[in-house]
């Protein structure tokens, strides 16, 4: 399943070889592109040769078609995908600033790179230019920060947002790519001729057959639209691992704040007494319970209804952690924990020290006094959930 | 023939087809797409801390690359530059264009002027990088291509930038 590296394919030392290898890629494409010359990526803005918008705008077309027909067919998941968050301000404010450093210094950071790597020393001063900025933002930080924190909107993909596949999306973009390329195009012969210098004269042939081949998978990946969605990991009763009231007391005893549970019953009900201390009540039909997808996933979540056969919401199923309900519901927690247990009527080893650990957890919820010779109860506390994500 | 042309470089149709493939395979094998200004970041950060490693690591900024003890260097960006620096050769190398110590100017441009706009907008770049949370490559190209929305707009942004600045800077190349 991809990506790859985010589903433990491989770990940080083939991961820094591999960023070392796609490097290298990035380095030639860029170089061979012409980028590791000043004069020509500010021709863009000068309108004589606007291969910066050719090549940016037919890669970006590329591998927005590619992630649409991997993800299309399922073969890649692209919310695990780590995107670039949408920070609406700072991101078109630095934006401009950032396109005022361009035409001045000739170079972006990336292809200040490639310049300086063909031995170009305006790219190593811009390369220059760039670390004294960066250390200039950390030092100016305390009073930009809000700003740099303005208009977040978090993950926002346009998929997302236009409620639009991604492979019809790729293709959008794919058309909208030529479109700027012909008007790119004319903009070239227009400028040039008034300048009385030739406009570039790629072939066309090449151009058209690039653009055809990359249209034609465009279009082909509309065929992933026939392709099935998976069902959605929250059906009407999420499937939750079971966990008996004994249990889920051990837990609470041993680390009350180590877990999260969920009263089920209506609020009037949970008014009545009678349920497990600690719970919050949200009855399964409540609006609100869809919050329960949201939690973070850090403790176990555990659902507890009247009887262990009711509603379980829907939310229940989204949650990212270890969720459970608990087997026979308040009923079971009522007989095995609130009600005193009856003494053991063989002696063995286990029915003993089972009496004495059930004993010690009625008097740790109901007050009452414990057996003398009842020890607290050894606690294997309930699995917590293994974080997710980091590497990058 | 255009100024600009070389015979050493792709058609640009090409060019963007073979880079967006990188950058897909990037995805496809990471999860992340490609980029470069927090690599410059991370060594500016990291030729700071050996001289002043407290102005480093009081920072609100610039102490999260180093919080920890993390060193600002171990990082896949810094090794993917590393690359980008080593295809950046071999592509020169072999097609016969490794300019060693050109500064490229216009006819009258003296050195100390281009000098100075490659330092004043590698400056702003390098504010304007942080700011945005990525450059051309790590925001306009990666977010770009993965229809990420902030990403559009910081695109369309660098675009009129560069437009709106591109007579007054355009001395230099006289």
């Amino acid at each position: 399943m991809m990506p790859i590296y985010q589903n433990g394919g491989f770990d940080y030392p083939v991961a820094m070889m591999l960023a070392t290898l796609l490097g290298v890629g990035f380095g030639f494409v860029l170089e061979r592109a012409g980028f590791g010359r000043a004069n020509v990526l500010v021709a863009q803005f000068h309108g004589t040769d606007m291969r910066v918008l050719k090549v940016m705008f037919t890669a970006i077309a590329t591998t927005a078609v590619g992630i649409g027909l991997l993800s299309g067919f399922g073969v890649m998941d692209v919310g695990k995908l780590v995107i670039p968050e949408t920070f609406m301000w700072p991101q078109l404010v630095g934006g401009l600033l950032l396109g005022v450093g361009f035409v001045i210094s000739g170079y972006c950071p990336g292809t200040a790179v490639v310049a300086s790597a063909s031995g170009h020393v305006d790219g190593l001063y811009t390369l220059g230019g760039v670390m004294v900025g960066s250390l200039l933002f950390g030092f100016v930080y305390p009073l930009v920060e809000g700003f740099y924190e303005a208009g977040d909107m978090g993950r926002l993909v346009f998929p997302d947002v236009l409620g639009i596949p991604w492979a019809v999306l790729a293709l959008a973009v794919a058309l909208m790519a030529v479109g700027s390329f012909v008007l790119a195009e004319w903009i070239e012969r227009k400028v040039s001729a008034k300048q009385g210098i030739d406009a570039p004269s790629d072939p066309p042939r090449v151009r058209n057959r690039t653009l055809g081949a990359l249209g034609a998978v465009a279009v082909g990946a509309l065929v992933t639209l026939a392709v099935p969605e998976p069902e959605p990991a929250a059906p009407k009763a999420p499937e939750l691992a079971s966990l008996s009231a004994v249990d889920l007391a051990r837990q609470i005893a041993s680390e009350p704040d180590g877990v999260y549970v969920v009263d089920l019953r209506s609020p009037a009900e949970c008014a009545k007494g009678g349920g497990v201390p600690g719970a919050m009540c949200l009855p399964a039909d409540d609006a609100s319970a869809s919050f329960l997808a949201t939690l973070p996933p850090t403790r176990p979540l555990v659902l507890v209804d009247a009887d262990g056969a009711g509603a379980v919401p829907p939310a229940a199923g989204r949650f990212a952690g270890t969720a459970y309900r608990v087997e026979g519901g308040l009923a079971a927690f009522q007989k095995d924990v609130l009600t005193a247990p009856a003494p053991p009527t063989e002696a063995t080893p286990e029915a003993l020290s089972s009496y004495r650990m059930r004993a010690a957890l009625h008097a740790r919820f109901t007050g009452a006094a414990a057996p003398v010779d009842a020890p607290m109860p050894t606690v294997k506390p309930v699995q917590r959930a293994v974080k997710k994500g980091g590497g990058c | 023939m255009n100024p600009t042309y070389h015979k050493a470089d792709w058609n640009p149709y090409v060019a963007g087809i073979a880079l967006g493939l990188v950058l897909l395979l990037t995805y496809v094998l990471m999860g992340f797409g490609l980029g470069s200004s927090s690599a410059a970041t991370r060594l500016a950060v990291a030729g700071v801390s050996v001289v002043a490693p407290d102005a480093v690591a009081d920072n609100a900024y610039l102490g999260q690359y180093v919080a920890h003890g993390a060193n600002a260097l171990d990082d896949w960006m810094i090794f993917e530059v590393i690359g980008v620096l080593l295809g950046g050769v071999l592509a020169a190398y072999s097609g016969g264009r490794i300019k060693r110590g050109e500064l490229l100017r216009g006819p009258t441009t003296s050195k100390a002027t281009r000098i100075a706009f490659a330092i004043a907008g590698g400056v702003l770049m390098g504010f304007a990088a942080r700011l945005a949370r990525g450059c051309t490559s790590g925001q306009a190209l990666t977010g770009g291509a993965a229809l990420a929305v902030g990403s559009w707009v910081f695109m369309m942004a660098v675009f009129a930038g560069g437009y709106v600045a591109a007579p007054f800077a355009r001395r230099q190349w006289r």
